[in-house]
C-alpha cells in the first residue's frame, strides 16, 4: 500500500514554545492511523500544518509522494477539528451545502441526494429542515461529521472525534469509520484516548513534546514491548501488588490489576505472592495495553498541561 | 474563486434575511427624517410658552411688547439665524415701572422667577432701564433660570431695540408713520452660484437634506462594520473558522466576507434610491410649494457620488472592524477595542456643521483628502459645493489606496488572529504578526 501522506521533519515554533520539533511519519492509504499523544504534545499543530492552516517553519508535507505547497491537496482532505462548531443560525441543508462548496463541490442535485443519504444514515432525516441551533450537541457533532465527508475526501482527519458523543453514537461513528476504511479511505485519528486508538487504529504514531517517540502497526508496537504485562482479577485487598519488587508500574482498579513487570521478572513469583492473600479469578501474561506503552514511553508526568495555541502566535 | 463565492453568497444571504437588515432598509430613511425634524418640532412645540415679565423703566414700550403683530414675529428670524423654526411662544406680562426704582420693582418678579410652580411662575424677567431712550450706554437686563436661554433673551432684546430705535427716530422729528417702514428689516434669499454660471436657490432645507444624506452614507458603515466584527468573533467562538481556513486561504475568506457584506450595503442603498425616486416627486413638489428649492441637491451626480463614497467609506470602516474582530475573542472586548477608533473615524461627522457651512475651507479640503475621513467629507463637499474635479479624483484614489493598505493588514492579522484563542495580543505581538504572517 502506498503512502498517501508523508510528514517530513516539520517544525513549528510559537514564540518560545517549540510545538512541533522535527516530526516525521507516513500515513498509508487505506488504514486507520492513530496519532497519539498527551494534550499539548503537538498533535493539533501537526494536523494544522497538514491541512494547510499553518505553514511549517521547516520541513515539508508530501501528498502521494509529491511535495505539496500551499495545500493544493486540501480539497481531498476532510477535516473535523477538535474545536468544532457550525453556523448556528443556518439551516442544516444550507450549512451542509456551504461546507461542500468551500471544498469546491457545486450544489448539484447529486450533492443534495448525498446529504439525504448521510442524514438518513445518521438518523437525522426528520431534522432535515431544522436550524443548527435547534439540534442537540451530539446531533451537531454528527452534522459536522457529515460536512467532513460530503466532498468524498480521500483522507479523513479527525481530531478527538469521540468527544461529546454518547455511547450509541460512538458505536455509530466507529462502525462508520471502519466502513470508510474498508471502502479504501484513509483515516487519521488524533486522540489522547488510548482505548479508542487500540480499538480503531491499524497503525499508531505516538507524539511527545513535539517529537515522534513511537511508530508502527499496533501489533508491531506491542510485540516490541514483549509479554511483560500481568492481568490479574482477584477478590480481596490487592493494593500490596503495586509494592512487589518485580512490579515496575501498576494500575489497580476495583478487583483488577494491570502490572507491568521489571525486565527479567518471573511472573510465577508474583502468582505465589498473590495466592496467599487473594482469591485469583484470572491470571494472564499478555502484551501491554497501549495505555501501558504510552506511560512507559512518555513517563507519568502530571497530565494537567493543556493544548492551547499561545496568543501572539507567530509562524 | 468558487470558495470565495461560497463565502460571499453565505454572508449575503444570511445578512439579507436578518430582521436587522429589513429594519435598517425600510426604517432608516424615516428615522433620519425624524432625527432631523424632531429637534425643531420639539423646540417650537415642546418648549411651550415662555412667561416673561417686562419691567419697563421708560414706560413707553407697552405697545411693542403687548401688541406685537404677527409680522413682527417673523422679523425675529434674524435671531440665531434659524428663525421660524425656533419660535417658542412668549407670554409677556408688561409692567409700566416708569416712576419706580427698578431694583425695588424687580423683587417680587424675581421671587416669582424662583418659584417652583404655580400660575404666577415666571420663566424670565426683562428689565428696560429708564434711560434706555436717551443713554447710549444703557443696558437691558434679562434674568432667567437657565443661563442658556439665549433665544428668548435675543428675541426680547431685538424687540426692545427695535422699539427704542423707532422712538429715537421719532424724537429726531421723523414722521412716526414713516418710521415703521424705514426700519423694516429685509429678508435674505440665499443663492448658490455654480461654476457653470447656473444660479440655484439654497436654504435651510438644503442644510437638513445634506445632513440626512451624510447620515445615510455613514450610518450603515458603522452598523455593518459592527456586524462583520460580530460575525468574525462569532466564527471564532463557534469554532467554525478552523474548518474554513483548512479549506481556503485567509485572504479568500476575508475577501468573500467583506464583499458579501458590501453587497448587502449596496442592496440597501438601492432600495433607498428606489424609495427616494418614488417619494422624490412628491417631496420636491411639496418643498417647491413651501418655497424651498431642494432640487439643487437632488440631481443625478448626487446619487452617483453617494454610491461611490458610500462604497469607499463602507470598505474602509469594514476593514477596521474586521481587524477588531480578528484580534479579539469576545464581542464585548472587540467593541471596547474599536470604540475609540470609531470616534476617530466619526470625526468629520462631529465637524459636519463646519464642513457644510464652509465646504471649501482648508479644514474641509484637508479632511476630504485624508484617508479614512475622505469619503464622508468629500461627499459633503460635492453635495453643497462644487469642489474641483481633481479634488474628487484624488480623494477617491487616496481612499482606494487606504482600503488596499487596510486590506493587506487585515488579511495578515486575520490569518494569524482568527486561530488564536488566547489573550488579546499586545501591540508588539501584533507587529510580529504583520511581519511574519
Amino acid at each position: 500500500m502506498a503512502d498517501i501522506l508523508a510528514v517530513r521533519d516539520v517544525r513549528k515554533t510559537f514564540g518560545d514554545v517549540r510545538a512541533v520539533d522535527g516530526v516525521s511519519f507516513t500515513v498509508r492509504r487505506g488504514t486507520i492511523t492513530g496519532l497519539l499523544g498527551r494534550n499539548g504534545a503537538g498533535k493539533t499543530t501537526t494536523i494544522r500544518m497538514i491541512t494547510g492552516i499553518f505553514m511549517p517553519d521547516s520541513g515539508d508535507i508530501q501528498w502521494l509522494g509529491e511535495a505539496a505547497s500551499g495545500g493544493a491537496y486540501r480539497d481531498r482532505i476532510g477535516y473535523l477539528p477538535e474545536e468544532r462548531g457550525l453556523y448556528k443560525q443556518m439551516k442544516l441543508v444550507e450549512l451542509l451545502l456551504f461546507l461542500a462548496e468551500i471544498k469546491g463541490i457545486r450544489a448539484t442535485p447529486a450533492v443534495r441526494k448525498k446529504i439525504d443519504y448521510w442524514l438518513e444514515r445518521f438518523e437525522l432525516t426528520e431534522k432535515r429542515d431544522a436550524k443548527v441551533e435547534e439540534l442537540s450537541k451530539g446531533n451537531q457533532q454528527k452534522i459536522q461529521l457529515i460536512g467532513t465527508l460530503l466532498h468524498d475526501p480521500e483522507l479523513i482527519i479527525l481530531d478527538e472525534q469521540q468527544s461529546g458523543l454518547d455511547p450509541v453514537n460512538m458505536v455509530l461513528v466507529r462502525n462508520l469509520l471502519r466502513d470508510l476504511r474498508n471502502e479504501g479511505k484513509t483515516i487519521l485519528l488524533s486522540t489522547h484516548m488510548m482505548g479508542e486508538a487500540e480499538r480503531m487504529a491499524d497503525e499508531i504514531i505516538l507524539i511527545h513534546r513535539g517529537q515522534v517517540v513511537l511508530e508502527g502497526t499496533l501489533d508491531e508496537v506491542r510485540a516490541g514491548f514483549g509479554k511483560n504485562t500481568l492481568h490479574i482479577d482477584f477478590d480481596g485487598d490487592g493494593t500490596f501488588l503495586s509494592t512487589l519488587p518485580q512490579v515496575k508500574h501498576a494500575s489497580i482498579v476495583n478487583n483488577a490489576a494491570e502490572l507491568s513487570l521489571v525486565e527479567g521478572a518471573d511472573p510465577q513469583e508474583i502468582l505465589q505472592a498473590a495466592i496467599g492473600t487473594l482469591r485469583i479469578r484470572r491470571f494472564e501474561l499478555a502484551a501491554p495495553s497501549l495505555e501501558e506503552i504510552f506511560i512507559d514511553k512518555v513517563g507519568t508526568e502530571t497530565l494537567t498541561s493543556t493544548e492551547t495555541v499561545p496568543s501572539g502566535v507567530v509562524r | 474563486m468558487n470558495k470565495m463565492f461560497a463565502v460571499f453568497k453565505r454572508e449575503y444571504i444570511q445578512a439579507v434575511r436578518k430582521k436587522m437588515f429589513i429594519i435598517m432598509t425600510f426604517l432608516m430613511p424615516f428615522l433620519m427624517v425624524l432625527l432631523f425634524m424632531l429637534p425643531s418640532v420639539m423646540m417650537s412645540r415642546g418648549m411651550g410658552t415662555k412667561k416673561v415679565a417686562v419691567l419697563d423703566g421708560t414706560g413707553q414700550l407697552r405697545e411693542p411688547f403687548t401688541t406685537a403683530p404677527q409680522k413682527k414675529d417673523a422679523d425675529d428670524s434674524e435671531v440665531g439665524g434659524r428663525g421660524n423654526d425656533l419660535t417658542a411662544k412668549m407670554d409677556v406680562e408688561y409692567v409700566d415701572a416708569r416712576d419706580q426704582k427698578l431694583d425695588q420693582a424687580e423683587k417680587p418678579y424675581l421671587d416669582r422667577l424662583r418659584q417652583e410652580k404655580g400660575a404666577t411662575k415666571l420663566d424670565g424677567v426683562f428689565l428696560v432701564p429708564p434711560d434706555a431712550m436717551t443713554a447710549t450706554d444703557a443696558k437691558f437686563r434679562y434674568y432667567s433660570r437657565s443661563a442658556t436661554d439665549f433665544i428668548t433673551q435675543e428675541r426680547l432684546a431685538s424687540r426692545a431695540n427695535h422699539a427704542v430705535e423707532q422712538n429715537r427716530l421719532v424724537k429726531h422729528g421723523i414722521n412716526p408713520a414713516d418710521v415703521e417702514q424705514l426700519t423694516t428689516d429685509l429678508k435674505v434669499d440665499s443663492v448658490q452660484l455654480s461654476k457653470s454660471g447656473e444660479q440655484k436657490k439654497g436654504g435651510a432645507a438644503n442644510f437638513i437634506i445634506g445632513f440626512m444624506l451624510t447620515g445615510l452614507l455613514i450610518i450603515p458603515s458603522f452598523v455593518y462594520g459592527l456586524e462583520i466584527m460580530r460575525g468574525i468573533v462569532q466564527e471564532k467562538t463557534d469554532r467554525v473558522v478552523e474548518v474554513l481556513v483548512s479549506s481556503m486561504s485567509a485572504s479568500e475568506l476575508l475577501i468573500g466576507k467583506i464583499l458579501g457584506v458590501a453587497a448587502v450595503g449596496l442592496t440597501q442603498i438601492s432600495v433607498w434610491f428606489i424609495m427616494a425616486a418614488l417619494l422624490g416627486t412628491f417631496g420636491a413638489t411639496t418643498a417647491a410649494l413651501a418655497g424651498e428649492n431642494v432640487m439643487q441637491l437632488i440631481r443625478p451626480m448626487t446619487f452617483v457620488y453617494f454610491a461611490v463614497f458610500f462604497l469607499l467609506a463602507y470598505l474602509t470602516y469594514v476593514c477596521i472592524y474586521a481587524i477588531g474582530g480578528a484580534i479579539c475573542n469576545t464581542e464585548k472586548e472587540a467593541q471596547q477595542l474599536i470604540g475609540p477608533f470609531s470616534i476617530i473615524m466619526m470625526l468629520p461627522w462631529f465637524l459636519m456643521v463646519a464642513i457644510i457651512t464652509n465646504p471649501d475651507s482648508n479644514l474641509s479640503v484637508a479632511f476630504s483628502l485624508a484617508p479614512v475621513w475622505g469619503p464622508l467629507t468629500m461627499y459633503v463637499r460635492t453635495l453643497v459645493a462644487e469642489p474641483p474635479l481633481w479634488h474628487v479624483a484624488l480623494s477617491i484614489l487616496i481612499s482606494i489606496a487606504t482600503i488596499s493598505f487596510f486590506f493587506w493588514i487585515t488579511a495578515k492579522i486575520f490569518r494569524v488572529g482568527i486561530l488564536s484563542y488566547g489573550k488579546r495580543p499586545t501591540v508588539p505581538e501584533l507587529w510580529r504578526w504583520l511581519k511574519v504572517a
